[in-house]
């Protein structure tokens, strides 16, 4: 049976005035049912475009899918029409954005919005949207739901919009749910609200997640398998526990080390990353992360290396991740672990 | 000897309903409320907290970037909040801050040399050309060429940009700086190379920090007292050790709970408080202990009624709460699981309409 959701070799560019960029540029991973999916990367790598692009949302022109593929449950959503596309969007595949102020609209009310969805895929009358509307706002744990669904949503706090949000994509019961930083613009009190409430969901509705961020906290706190991305390329697939504990690429292990933490004293240094990311219009040769990396050698500079298994389930994209020695020099194998 | 600056009952009111729109409501909001801490020369004190507790507008009372509506702030011993004309610019070149957003903090219309000679220019020092030679040697001290001293802000990228806005606050010397949520807007990789920079800086130009954030790993790493604040409030005051690893007061618990760590492992391992609800609406703070709506280990009807004074629980580390350590979070804890169930909203008394923004 083929998985819920393959992402196989995805290359997503922009051609712009002042050049093609690369931004997403191979990106490949599998999701089942009920599993959560974290994706890591810093701000430029390309996590919300292969979002947006599981979603078709990115506008074409600038945007083009030069190569890969998109299935879900064995079909290739590139090759759908339109109107199928939209079919799926919102019903079997939803999104939360990062941002519930400016991605729900301040002129409808919030039980309108919620009922939209069920309205345009489920053929339900107002009322009974309205209804459903309702309940899923309790579900989401909203106090008073049926009087808070009169509400416009610069009634309601961040955290309960971002409730509301939650609420909307939840509407048609979808098999996937991509979250695009969905606790960047909240309180860390508030995003432990929201993370529990996806658990939740997951739990009683059985669908899978995928969960963008760039905190490796909430990552490590709700995925159980990870992706981490740089410069628009997969650099390092695989369960939670593994890449945390033994990552296999040096800009995961950068990552890591340049990570302070509250729950132990590190004293003295980070050790950051050197450098800056890389313009994605003006990629380096080779590897991209090779002008950051500590451990790059001359066949780093010249020949890009691809993903591939190293352990079972772990892959990464680094020529050197199959030498052991080399795993060895990595900070993390002294200690055995972070 | 005596502190660098010392804060005593610090209080700032903002009035809500000055404007036509708003007028119906005059109402006051407290961002900053009897707020009493003191910072020792070379020390980096840590404010803490979630938005809207306060911790900006207590940095922008220490630098005068807002009058404080009462209280104490002395700085070497002068009383700050008394200074005028020539006496307080003195006193800026002393203090100085830096921002957040190193996009909007940078006047894009200036070059990085006009932005960095500014306020020697501002103070009267040096000629045109001994400046220009202060500021290329301060854009090579934070890391940066000198020649980039002719670049404009948006040919960078948002770590440069920063450089160049801790540079800028270097350029008079000052004693001690403000820094307000310096590396929130980076990446982890940029945001580690800033945080050794203001390290290396410190020690280089003995500067004494005050260090306003809302990470607590960052929090950690960098500062040697940490003082947590929730809704205009100091709730706790302490050592860096202390406060981490045997927090006193149950916000900076669930606090800390609530921060996932980066070790998948370990985070299933850690146990969770998940707080109910929202922080309150400034303007309708909760009575007694302001935290006392969200509190897992609440007793009625004294958090509801009596406000905890700030108290000695161990040498150096103060806190605010009626039953700080008398008998362990964990007897009140909730589980992760069944926090939703319990009642997941019950302790909501936010006003969410009237909230007026992000006091932070």
């Amino acid at each position: 049976m083929p998985p819920l959701m393959e992402v196989d070799d995805l290359r997503m560019h922009f051609f712009t005035r002042d050049g093609v960029v690369k931004a997403v540029d191979g990106v490949s991973f599998a999701l089942e049912a009920g599993q959560t999916l974290g994706m890591v990367g810093e701000s430029g790598s390309g996590k919300s475009v292969t979002a947006l692009s599981l979603m078709r949302l990115v506008p074409e022109p600038p945007g083009k899918v030069v190569s890969g593929d998109i299935r879900f449950k064995g079909e290739s959503i590139l090759r759908m029409s339109e109107k199928e596309q939209g079919r799926l969007r919102g019903d079997r595949i939803a999104m939360i954005f990062q941002d519930p102020m400016t991605s729900l609209n301040p002129v409808h009310r919030i039980g309108r919005q919620i009922a939209e969805p069920l309205r345009l895929h489920k053929g339900a009358s107002k009322k009974e949207a309205w209804g459903a509307a309702v309940e899923l706002l309790a579900q989401v744990g909203i106090p008073q739901p049926a009087e808070r669904a009169w509400d416009y949503p610069h009634e309601f706090s961040g955290g309960m919009r971002q409730r509301a949000m939650i609420a909307m994509a939840l509407a048609c019961d979808p098999e996937v749910l991509i979250a695009d930083e969905p606790t960047t613009a909240l309180d860390v009190t508030i995003q432990a609200q929201i993370l529990e409430l996806m658990r939740e969901i997951q739990a009683r509705t059985g669908s899978a997640i995928i969960m963008i961020s760039h905190d490796l906290g909430v990552v490590a706190d709700i995925a159980d398998h990870v992706l981490v991305m740089y410069a628009g390329k997969a650099v390092e697939f695989g369960a939670a526990d593994e890449v945390f504990c033994r990552p296999l690429h040096p800009y995961t292990w950068g990552l890591l080390e340049s990570l302070p933490r509250h729950d132990a004293d590190d004293g003295g240094r980070l050790s950051p990353i050197k450098g800056q990311p890389p313009s994605l219009i003006n990629l380096p040769s080779g590897c991209a992360f090779s002008p950051r990396c500590a451990y790059a050698t001359e066949r780093c500079c010249s020949e890009a290396p691809h993903l591939v298994e190293i352990d079972s389930g772990h892959s990464s994209a680094c020529h050197f991740s199959a030498d052991k020695d080399f795993l060895n020099r990595s900070p993390h194998s002294a200690t055995g672990k972070l | 000897m005596a502190a660098l600056l010392q804060v005593e009952g610090l209080t700032k009111h903002f009035r809500v309903g000055q404007g036509v729109i708003l007028s119906h409501m005059n109402k006051t909001v407290k961002a900053v409320d009897d707020v009493s801490f003191a910072v020792e020369q070379g020390e980096t004190l840590g404010l803490v907290g979630e938005s809207g507790c306060g911790k900006s507008t207590t940095g922008r009372c220490i630098n005068r970037l807002l009058e404080a509506t009462s209280g104490k702030i002395e700085f070497e011993g002068v009383d700050v909040r008394r200074l005028r004309g020539k006496r307080l610019r003195v006193y800026r070149r002393d203090v100085q801050f830096i921002f957040q957003d190193p996009y909007a903090s940078l006047n894009p219309r200036m070059t990085f040399g006009e932005i960095m000679a500014e306020p020697l220019v501002i103070h009267g020092f040096g000629t045109r050309r001994e400046r220009e030679q202060r500021c290329k040697e301060m854009l090579a001290v934070v890391g940066l060429s000198p020649e980039h001293i002719h670049r404009y802000p948006h040919e960078f990228s948002g770590g440069q940009r920063q450089r160049v806005g801790i540079a800028r606050s270097l350029m008079l010397r000052p004693k001690m700086i403000v820094c307000d949520e310096p590396v929130s807007a980076l990446d982890v990789s940029i945001q580690a190379q800033i945080i050794n920079l203001l390290d290396e800086l410190q020690k280089e130009f003995g500067l004494t920090y005050l260090f306003i954030a809302h990470d607590l790993a960052v929090v950690r790493h960098i500062c040697d007292r940490v003082a947590v604040m929730y809704l205009g409030k100091i709730v706790e005051l302490g050592g860096r050790q202390e406060v981490y690893s045997s927090p006193h007061h149950p916000y900076t618990e669930s606090l800390l709970s609530a921060a996932p760590v980066p070790d998948p492992q370990k985070q299933r391992a850690r146990s969770r408080i998940i707080l109910r609800g929202d922080v309150p609406d400034p303007m309708y703070p909760p009575t007694g202990c302001r935290f006392h709506t969200r509190c897992p280990i609440a007793r009625f009807p004294i958090c509801s009624e009596e406000e905890p004074p700030l108290r000695s629980v161990a040498s150096g580390h103060e806190t605010a709460c009626h039953f700080a350590k008398a008998f362990p979070i964990s007897a009140g804890r909730m589980t992760s699981g069944d926090a939703h169930q319990q009642d997941p909203f019950g302790g909501f008394d936010g006003r969410p309409g009237g909230n007026l923004g992000d006091f932070s």
